[in-house]
């Protein structure tokens, strides 16, 4: 009984810290003005013109980067779990680069590339044909929906590439054996059983472009158009209108909701986990002649995702002027210097990032495994309801987030604007369903068997969670740590409300650069941020022991 | 006519040098229910794929009647062969429902009238006892009705060869034997031509018309369950069909083998004298008597060693006096032997049953 109160007091009160006050207050703000309560300022979000363009906006880059997802990942995803297709760990490693990669990094090393001026494929372009347009201008919103698919297709990739590897061939085979053709096998079989993946991924990538704010900001605002996550953040400029910009959250909210209720729906009644029975084996399609051109079109994929992009920052990095050719007369490490030694703001940024990614991967590491101990063991009444809760901040996008968290912590009680705490509980909100569901699948792996062998053998709960559930959790647990930490460094949707001058993060700060026209300096901070990335990933997959992307037996 | 013939069949997976299947022929009978019986990996699960098309042989045939499925440069697929089958894992599709499941070979018969699908479909269900089911997903059944969903849709179709993978090996022991009287009633009712993999020789031995041992590919022997059993022709098979004491010996006369002092007259027998030979003699066919007070031909003074209380019988392990011989013995329960107390072995000739390969 004093167990659970506990851990309900505990649960209750990170729940209104976390998310209930500052969504409450979101809630209020929006509908409140000096003259009392009001519905203006969302006739205001619904009625302006330019605001109700943008909304539209960006349900159009929402649903085009869902499908061209769908175009990219589904296939890839297919190759690799299902044919022959040769360097299939080359590609999944490939997608897995492309997954973690920052995508406001890709979103500027696309400027340099396709800008139509200066962009490095529009300047061979024209020195090839002679032609004085650009080949591509990266400024559209077909350009945008490019660049965000190319970093969001691995939600596709993974949704489907983890159930086709969980349909054995057994249950193609029972259709052929009873009378059906390839087409008919893969039409009445295979399809439907990928669908509800095919369509989680398109809900889950339709998700990230909605709640994406560095590469509409990056790409659109040149263009000359709003996106609603923009548009959140031009209204936090001077002079700041924080009532709309709380009304115009809400059909950001509304939509992330309403998607996840379904996806979530989507599986219904149709248990899709292995039925019965000792597990089959999978057969992998001989592609023939079709293996080369296969893996070159992936190649050709990865090519636009990663080895152009980061070549790119890399040539950036190390030149004088990113545009002007490679050579020894433009090579330079100044970049490095004006990054870490000349540029006020760099290194208290770095200093600030790692902290905070440090700590909030460490309380959050902490927490979601005392929170999937707990839910697995049943260790409390309504444990299911704190599993949900830990589940819940999955629907509130980081501006979303980072607005509400604005509005309730400028004031009092809890004055927390300009420090590092208030972008601490931002990114705990926002990791925590993330890590949850790292530390949920550990500890679901761990039967309560191995624990219970124990107690019988005369150790205690807490010595058997010491000896026997610690051991086998640590690598998950690390894992979960990795996760968040990623999840940290790269954040911007937030950090891009609630900074202030001596609250600066890493991708803020690229972020300021590239106001004042710091390519180069945006590349180094790019490098150290994607080497920070790797070397999490690179302990994830020694901890794990497996790749990222997902059960593959 | 549905027999099926196996014509030296020989497959080898990708990359590897031993055949899983080696040279194998084999003959099912017209409404036949056999049984391939072997120990894990000896190549059932790909013999049983062969013949359902989902593998090519490298060499052989395969006939139905006067059919031929599969020869060199000649493969039906599998869809067209009038087969149908029951995996190992099922094979239920989690998107269909029960219903939906068993009426999905129906679809292709094209000149089935909806509401005669339908009928089927509800008598199928009727005769797996699994009326009432119809709108339920697989992953929201039992195991047992998994399984009876798996054999409904197989049968649904009155293909002309039934192939069954293991298709109890993941029911607990009460629920397979229910299920294997099942079967057997089923292929008794509907008489397909039935191919049935197993590795489990009680099964095996209830279940078919007859069983054919496989070993490392290879047919080690065919017969029905009583032929194999009485009569084994190799030690593979005399161990792994029932319990058995292998004595090897020397031939000492054309019917007499010698294991180190002991002589065993064997029924109807033709040794080359000095060869080595080896026996099978079936624990329950040596029959327990009083110490012998002189020497007769095919009786023994042995010592029991160990005794186990079986319930309705003890199994007994007995050293022959004056030799190393070790054997296995059946007793009844009323009378009870200890250790170390001296008994009687007879062991008629006609129960010593000459192997292969010694
Ligand atoms: N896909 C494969 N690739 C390579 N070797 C295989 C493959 N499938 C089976 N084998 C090998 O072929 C041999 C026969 O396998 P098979 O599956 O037919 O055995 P089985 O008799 O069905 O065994 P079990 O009772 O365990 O199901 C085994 O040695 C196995 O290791
Ligand atoms: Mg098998």
């Amino acid at each position: 009984m004093d167990r659970a109160l506990v851990v309900w007091v505990g649960a209750a009160l990170a729940l209104v810290f976390l998310m209930a006050m500052p969504l409450a207050w979101l809630t209020v703000m929006s509908v409140s003005s000096e003259a009392g309560t009001t519905l203006g300022h969302y006739r205001y979000v619904f009625t302006d013109p330019a605001l109700a363009k943008s909304l539209w906006n960006t349900v159009v880059l929402a649903f085009w980067v869902g499908l061209v997802s769908i175009a990219i990942g589904a296939p890839l995803a297919w190759l690799t779990a299902r044919t022959d297709v040769p360097g299939q760990g080359l590609i999944r490693g490939l997608v897995l680069a492309s997954f973690v990669t920052p995508p406001f990094l890709g979103a500027f090393a696309w400027e340099m590339l396709a800008g139509p001026n200066a962009g490095l494929l529009n300047k061979v372009w024209r020195g090839v044909t002679g032609s004085d347009h650009p080949l591509v201008n990266i400024y559209t919103m077909p350009g945008l929906i490019f660049v965000v698919a190319i970093y969001t297709f691995p939600y596709v990739y993974i949704m489907i590439a983890n159930t086709l590897a969980l349909i054995a061939s057994d249950l193609e085979d029972a259709a052929s054996i009873l009378g059906a053709g390839r087409l008919t096998v893969a039409r009445t079989i295979t399809l439907p059983m990928v669908l509800p993946a095919i369509v989680s991924g398109f809900i889950l990538s339709v998700l990230q472009a909605l709640a994406l704010f560095g590469s509409p900001a990056i790409l659109a605002l040149p263009a000359g158009f709003h996106t609603i996550t923009t548009q959140v953040w031009s209204f936090f400029h001077f002079p700041p209108k924080i009532e709309a910009a709380a009304a115009i959250s809400m059909p950001l909210l509304g939509a992330t909701a309403v998607l996840l209720w379904l996806q979530k729906r989507l599986l219904g009644r149709r248990g899709y986990a292995a039925v019965g029975g000792k597990g089959g084996t999978r057969r992998r399609i001989a592609l023939g002649a079709w293996r080369v051109p296969a893996l070159l079109a992936c190649l050709a994929v990865m090519a636009c995702a990663i080895f152009l992009p980061y070549g790119i920052l890399a040539k950036a990095a190390f030149s004088r002027a990113w545009a002007q050719p490679v050579g020894w007369d433009n090579l330079t490490l100044a970049n490095f210097t004006f990054t870490f030694f000349e540029y006020g703001a760099t290194r208290a940024a770095i200093v600030n990032t790692l902290e905070l990614g440090v700590i909030t991967a460490s309380v959050g590491a902490v927490l979601v495994a005392v929170l999937a101990y707990v839910t697995n063991r049943r260790l409390v009444v309504g444990h299911q309801i704190v599993a949900f809760l830990a589940f819940a901040p999955v629907v509130i996008p980081g501006i979303v987030l980072a607005v509400a968290l604005f509005i309730a912590y400028t004031r009092p009680p809890f004055v927390l604007y300009g420090t590092l705490a208030i972008l601490f509980i931002a990114y705990l909100t926002k990791e925590m369903p993330v890590g949850y569901g790292q530390s949920d699948a550990t500890f679901r792996g761990i039967p309560p068997d191995l624990e219970d062998a124990g107690r019988i053998l005369g150790a205690g709960r807490l010595r058997v969670l010491r000896d026997i559930t610690a051991p086998l959790a640590k690598s998950g647990i690390i894992a979960a740590w990795c996760f968040i930490f990623i999840g940290v460094i790269r954040e911007l949707s937030a950090s891009i409300i609630l900074f202030t001058p001596n609250t600066k993060v890493m991708s803020v700060v690229i972020f300021d650069l590239k106001e004042e026209g710091q390519f180069g300096a945006i590349a180094v901070l790019g490098l150290v941020m994607l080497a920070l990335t790797f070397v999490t990933v690179a302990i994830v997959q020694r901890a794990l022991g497996r790749d990222v992307l997902g059960a593959r037996e | 006519m549905s027999a099926v013939r196996l014509k030296g069949l020989t497959l080898r997976y990708g990359g590897v040098d031993v055949a899983a299947v080696d040279n194998l022929s084999l003959e099912i009978g017209d409404g036949e229910l056999l049984a391939l019986l072997g120990p894990s990996g000896c190549g059932k699960t790909t013999t049983l794929r062969l013949v359902a098309g989902f593998l090519d042989p490298e060499a052989g045939e395969i006939w139905v009647g006067d059919r031929c499925l599969s020869a060199p440069g000649n493969v039906v697929p599998p869809e067209r062969r009038r087969m149908a089958m029951i995996f190992q894992s099922y094979a239920l599709w989690p998107h269909l429902t029960v219903a939906q499941n068993v009426g999905y070979g129906l679809r292709f018969k094209r000149d089935l009238a909806r509401a005669d699908r339908e009928k089927r479909i509800a008598e199928m269900l009727r005769v797996v006892q699994l009326a009432g089911y119809e709108a339920r997903y697989p992953g929201e059944l039992s195991g047992g009705q998994q399984q009876r969903v798996a054999v409904a849709r197989a049968l649904v179709v009155e293909p002309e060869i039934l192939l069954l993978d293991e298709p109890l090996s993941n029911l607990d022991a009460n629920l397979r034997e229910e299920m294997r009287f099942e079967i057997r009633r089923l292929h008794e009712a509907f008489g397909i031509t039935t191919l049935y993999v197993t590795h489990d020789q009680a099964e095996a031995m209830v279940i078919s018309d007859r069983i054919a041992v496989l070993q490392a590919g290879r047919v080690a022997q065919v017969g029905t369950p009583d032929a194999l059993f009485e009569r084994p022709r190799t030690r593979f098979v005399a161990e792994f069909i029932g319990k058995t004491n292998v004595v090897d010996g020397v031939a000492a006369a054309p019917d007499v083998v010698e294991h180190g002092g002991v002589r065993l007259t064997v029924a109807g027998a033709r040794f080359t004298p000095g060869a080595g030979v080896a026996l099978s003699v079936r624990p329950h066919q040596i029959d327990l008597v009083e110490p012998p007070g002189a020497p007769a031909p095919n009786v023994f003074a042995a010592t029991v060693r160990r005794s186990s209380f079986l319930g309705d019988s003890l199994d007994y392990e007995v050293t022959i006096t004056g030799s190393d011989l070790v054997l296995r013995v059946v007793g009844p329960a009323t009378r009870r032997l200890a250790p170390g107390q001296v008994v009687g072995l007879r062991i008629d000739p006609s129960a010593c049953v000459p192997l292969d390969g010694a």
